[in-house]
């Protein structure tokens, strides 16, 4: 799944190509400081394997945060940023409340609504920046800023300033059952939350676009060069206004989910959202040069962050403490990948 | 004030004065004040309403200048505001745990600043990580070093001396808004007259002839950063003097201004330029709004909005002002390069400029 | 004085300059001639410090220099006109002027001996520019004056100017070589580098011709030699031996490509040429002529103002170059490959599939086995030298490379081809097999419009040759490919232009 970044296909090939040895593989680091990871926590707080009260919330936090960073990484394939991913995903979800609130719609046409205005939103960030050539930071920030405004003002005129009252039917079942709960005959599904499937769809869906599909290819040879592939007839700018979307859309989802386990719509959805939706993807190795993107990097991104605050969680660090080492890890991991790059392409060199 | 060696000679009679994004800027906020000082039925000219009004300008203005200088060079530091929080609790600490004297406090305050920016300096420049990234991590870093000082809790009490010159007022106007005026002026001057600032921004808009002139890129990165530390540690004393206590929060809610100020200023990300009159103005203007919703009650998320449209608008006008300025400059004997699609690709660090070969 | 020996220099794919030596004499003025790709430019660079060169040494003075960076170059006395334009354009004149030795009191920049620096150095070539004006509200030429002020305002023992005139009017030339003398006659060296002939032969004394990235006439005096033996030793006999098979096009069929009268908002007045199916147009001109920006308003990227365009005899208007491709299967083969051309980072099958993604996917989705099919198909038929498809197009020489950027449009079956500078940067040994194959293009009833500023290469190729000069056609030549009659056709009608508009 991990897409266009090419070296570990480019082993195939005979001469001429730098080799890039397996230990340089960033997706096989990241395997092996998963690894590590879940040994040691195992090893401080045995609780770290209990599968109802550890391991069940954490697969819950994984899907949201890898929903958050597939939708930074769909903007990041273009070199650009999407600032405003969690407040895409507060007003979405303030939509999906809406619906169901007033007009009554159940879940999934709740949901639905919900992915359209997040599209919305995402298309006329990249409606702006591709109209004016402004850079994407500024338009997306200034938006952030736009909505923030925006969703407290609605929900103060619609609820009762913070949430919604009550959520469409089957959210509760999204937040609190997994699939043990689910039997066919004496046959139980394992004990994997129902918002996982979400999350994987999403990610086999992103996979999908990048590696096959004309469009997402389009949008990562406008990243890669995009004066070399408007002049190659591809139209660019709907390309950026698409990508833009969709990341909208999936901030969407994201938003959606998290009011899942949440068991609300509320205000202050994807407050959090920001640093995460970029940890995910740089640290499963995508640049913000843009051009390539890895899913499968930022299913493991996701899923070391997560591992590490709740482990850390479990050791009683404070939430703020646990930053430090979150930043610590991704300094470090940035560093290391750097410094594998430069000997690869030593040895790439010498060949 | 795209500071130029233009200057003073004949500033007004020059058109493109009269086309400067800060003189519209400056006339935006004179009507403003203007128009709030009647809504407010001359309210706002109390001398209470306008020390507020100025005392808590002073530390939007630096933690601008901070950014700008950054964005000078083509960087950007997410890290600002989490070290004037960092730099703000570490003076605390040492005044009431440690027992320093207020003037010591201040000066470690300022070093961590410093500190901390070369460090963000040099990562960048050793790693050639993109700067936005590394400041995304030393930004968490920080945050959780802010939190480690004092925990949860707050610090008050500190040196009586601090906060009294964060309440006194000179001719009318609070100590600490003179402060950040003067840190302003020596900001606009470095950039403006002296060699290393004039070095800084020669690396930001255009790395490659820079360095064709003997400039160092990396240098004018890792001092870029440093500086930028060290405008945090100055918003961290204002912060520390002007509120009476302090905890782990500070900071967190510095970021996105920090942005909006110089970007409503004028200031291009891609580099090259800075503009003091333009960053000054735009905190005033933020500052502005800010008052307006205190006094009629307004929900202050409408701030927001507004802000976030605001900016939005700077930019659309930006971008139109370009197109108007650069189509006459087309001449026909000199076919301009064509431009097609957006430059938005702007945030990599200005040294991974490489010369075409023949 | 400046020896520099048997430079070597090698770029991904290109071994630019291969035992190159340069020898000049202070009070001389070296002229430092060459055709495009020989190696002129990287030589600059090298004894600048821009490069590091891969072999050979640089003596100064009987010591051996070691540039690390330009840095050192200037210290060592090498001052430089590079041929891109580098300046700092929100600075002004004046801070440009001496950005690498700001005079300042104490860390502070003092103004007044910036502007009197400025006005000394602007003084010597006798133009008259404000100093506290910023560089960005310059023309072309003025910023190239600057320029050369700029590398006046130091006291270099040697000056390299590299092209300096490409933007000049011919009055700022002769000011400019008015100063090039007076320091020469105060015992400077200056190195230049030129393609205007005329120039070279009145300022320089003595001659290095570079081809290949060889020095085949070694710092010999230029007296020696007439303009059309220096063209020889630039070009190398083993141009004209160059058969090409026969080819014939139908005169009387619709033309496949067809402008009249065409203006466009980059200032093209009044184009009108034609290109019919088995034919090659070239379209001769300068650097600067305006040929690339014809080609892009032709396909979309700049505004047509008037005037027609005609594909295949109906009338044509191209919007976008997605239009271009898939209405009127016309592409563009770009000049500049690594900035317009090529998706460096990406896999070859990915540069070669990217305009015919449409058609290759099945409801949205592309696969690989398509595309590598299509890609072995296209780099068999062009002799694509691959590892594999999914080597990074960034790791091929310069002429595969070339290959790749044409491929896409063979691929998404173009019949008229607009080739911009084919053969740049690409060794002379693989440049005539890429001649054969732009001709062979063409024997299988291709319309090709061929881009070139290289006279031999026109020559050899085309059937029948424009000229465009300062955004003009000034005349068009049936081509018999008798190289010394055409490139004599060819110059004067240059020359008649530059010289009709100097006069008026």
């Amino acid at each position: 799944m991990s897409v266009a970044t090419v070296p570990e296909k480019a082993e195939e090939t005979p001469r001429k190509v730098a080799r890039i040895p397996l230990w340089a593989n960033p997706r096989i680091g990241l395997i092996v400081l998963l690894i590590l990871l879940v040994v040691l926590f195992s090893a401080l707080r045995p609780a770290f394997l209990d599968t109802r009260l550890t391991l069940v919330p954490l697969q819950s936090d994984i899907s949201v945060y890898l929903v958050v960073g597939l939708a930074q990484l769909m903007v990041l394939s273009l070199g650009h940023m999407n600032l405003a991913v969690g407040r895409m995903a507060a007003t979405s979800a303030f939509a999906m409340g809406l619906v169901h609130d007033k007009l009554g719609f159940s879940l999934v046409p709740s949901l639905l609504t919900g992915l359209v205005v997040g599209a919305l939103l995402g298309a006329l960030a990249g409606l702006i920046i591709s109209r004016t050539g402004v850079n994407s930071f500024v338009v997306t920030l200034a938006m952030d800023f736009a909505l923030v405004g925006l969703i407290t003002i609605l929900y103060t005129a619609v609820t009762d300033g913070v949430a919604f009252p009550d959520q469409p039917g089957g959210m509760g079942a999204l937040r609190f059952d997994t699939f043990a709960d689910y039997c066919a005959g004496d046959v139980c599904g394992p004990r994997i939350p129902l918002v996982v499937p979400f999350a994987l769809v999403a990610a086999l869906l992103v996979g999908l676009l990048f590696r096959f599909s004309r469009l997402g290819r389009e949008i990562l040879m406008t990243g890669s060069n995009i004066r070399a592939a408007e002049l190659s007839g591809i139209p660019t700018k709907n390309r950026i206004v698409q990508a833009h979307a969709l990341s909208g859309m999936v901030a969407a989802l994201a938003g959606f989910l998290l009011a899942a386990n949440n068991g609300a719509f509320s205000a202050s959805l994807g407050d959090q959202f920001l640093l995460p939706s970029f940890l995910a993807p740089v640290l499963g190795g995508t640049l913000l040069a843009g051009g390539a993107v890895s899913v499968l990097g930022t299913v493991l991104g996701a899923t070391i962050t997560q591992v590490i605050y709740k482990g850390l969680n479990l050791l009683q660090f404070q939430f703020d403490q646990l930053q430090l080492y979150i930043g610590l890890v991704l300094l470090a991991a940035l560093s290391l990948d750097r410094v594998r790059h430069v000997i690869a392409s030593r040895r790439g060199a010498k060949l | 004030m795209s500071i130029d060696s233009t200057a003073v000679r004949s500033r007004f009679a020059d058109p493109r004065f009269w086309r400067t994004p800060e003189l519209s800027l400056a006339v935006i906020a004179l009507i403003g004040f203007v128009a709030l000082a009647i809504a407010t039925g001359g309210n706002l000219l109390s001398a209470g309403t306008l020390g507020a009004f100025f005392r808590f300008l002073a530390v939007p203005i630096v933690i601008g200048l901070s950014q700008m200088v950054v964005l000078a060079v083509g960087q950007m530091n997410l890290s600002v505001g989490a070290l004037t929080g960092l730099c703000a609790m570490v003076a605390a600490w040492l005044m009431i745990k440690a027992g320093l004297p207020a003037p010591l406090a201040v000066l470690a305050a300022l070093a961590v600043g410093l500190l901390a920016g070369v460090v963000n300096g040099l990562l960048v420049v050793v790693t050639r990580i993109n700067g936005f990234i590394v400041t995304l991590a030393t930004m968490t870093i920080i945050q959780g070093l802010r939190y480690g000082v004092n925990g949860p809790d707050t610090f008050q009490g500190y040196s009586a001396g601090l906060r009294r010159f964060g309440q006194e007022s000179l001719l009318g106007l609070p100590l600490v808004f003179l402060v950040a005026l003067v840190v302003a002026a020596l900001v606009a001057w470095f950039f403006g007259r002296a060699t290393t600032g004039r070095r800084l921004l020669a690396s930001g808009g255009s790395p490659f002839a820079a360095r064709l002139s003997g400039i160092s890129n990396d240098r004018s990165l890792v001092i870029a950063h440093a500086l930028s530390g060290l405008l945090a540690g100055v918003a961290a004393v204002l912060t520390v003097a002007a509120s009476g206590s302090v905890n782990s929060s500070i900071g967190d809610d510095l970021l996105l201004p920090s942005f909006a100020a110089p970007i409503i200023g004028g200031v291009a990300l891609a580099g090259g330029m800075v503009s003091v009159t333009g960053t000054l103005l735009a905190a005033f203007l933020v500052r502005l709004v800010d008052v307006m919703q205190a006094q009629f009650g307004i929900n202050p998320r409408w701030i927001d909005l507004i802000i976030g449209a605001v900016v939005l608008g700077a930019v659309l006008l930006g971008t139109v002002r370009q197109k108007l300025q650069s189509s006459p400059a087309r001449s026909a004997r000199a076919p301009a390069p064509p431009s097609p699609g957006p430059a938005t690709d702007n945030t990599g660090s200005p040294t991974d400029t490489t010369g075409r070969s023949t | 004085m400046l020896v520099a020996e048997k430079l070597v220099k090698v770029f991904p794919g290109v071994r630019a300059l291969d035992g190159a030596t340069l020898r000049v004499e202070a009070g001389s003025v070296h002229a430092l001639l060459g055709e495009n790709g020989a190696g002129k430019s990287t030589l600059v660079k090298l004894l600048t410090g821009v490069y590091q060169p891969d072999g050979g040494r640089i003596v100064l003075d009987d010591e051996e220099l070691h540039l690390g960076g330009p840095t050192d170059a200037q210290a060592a006395g090498i001052g430089v006109v590079h041929q891109e334009r580098n300046l700092i354009p929100l600075f002004s004149v004046a801070e440009n002027i001496s950005l690498h030795h700001m005079p300042h009191r104490r860390g502070v920049v003092d103004r007044k001996r910036l502007h009197e620096e400025a006005r000394r150095c602007l003084g010597l070539l006798e133009v008259d520019l404000d100093p506290a004006v910023p560089v960005s509200e310059l023309s072309v030429a003025q910023g190239q004056l600057v320029e050369i002020a700029k590398a006046l305002s130091l006291d270099n023992k040697i000056l390299l100017l590299d092209e300096p005139t490409a933007s000049l009017t011919g009055d700022e030339a002769d000011r400019l070589y008015a100063v090039v003398r007076k320091l020469r006659d105060s015992g400077h060296a200056v190195v230049l580098v030129s393609h205007k002939l005329e120039e070279v032969f009145a300022v320089a004394d003595t001659v290095t011709v570079l081809r290949d990235g060889r020095s085949v006439a070694e710092a010999e005096a230029l007296s020696g030699f007439t303009q059309s033996q220096i063209v020889d030793l630039m070009v190398g006999r083993a141009y004209e031996k160059i058969e090409l098979a026969e080819r014939s096009s139908d005169a009387a069929a619709v033309p496949a490509l067809r402008l009249s009268g065409v203006s466009t908002s980059i200032g093209h007045r009044n184009i009108s040429l034609e290109v019919r199916p088995g034919e090659i147009l070239g379209l001769y001109g300068l650097v600067g002529a305006g040929r690339s920006e014809l080609a892009k308003a032709v396909l979309g990227l700049e505004r047509i103002t008037g005037g027609t365009v005609e594909i295949h005899g109906r009338p044509a208007r191209i919007r976008t170059v997605g239009e271009a491709l898939r209405r009127y299967r016309l592409g563009y083969v770009t000049e500049d490959r690594k900035d317009e051309g090529l998706f460096l980072e990406q896999p070859v099958s990915r540069n070669v599939a990217v305009t015919v993604w449409r058609r290759l996917a099945k409801a949205g989705l592309v696969s690989d086995r398509s595309e590598r099919k299509l890609t072995d198909q296209w780099s068999e038929s062009l002799g694509i030298r691959l590892a594999s498809p999914l080597q990074l197009a960034g790791q091929l020489s310069g002429g595969n490379q070339q290959k790749v950027s044409l491929a896409k449009w063979l691929a998404a079956e173009c019949d008229i081809l607009i080739v911009d500078e084919p053969t740049v940067g690409i060794d002379v040994r693989t440049k005539a097999a890429f001649h054969e194959l732009i001709a062979g293009l063409a024997a299988d009833g291709r319309a090709l419009l061929l881009i070139s500023s290289d006279l031999p290469e026109t020559v050899a190729l085309a059937d029948r040759i424009a000229v465009m000069s300062e955004l003009r056609i000034v005349g068009e030549l049936a081509n018999d490919h008798d190289y010394p009659r055409m490139s004599q056709q060819i110059i004067r009608m240059i020359h008649a232009e530059t010289h009709a508009e100097t006069s008026s």
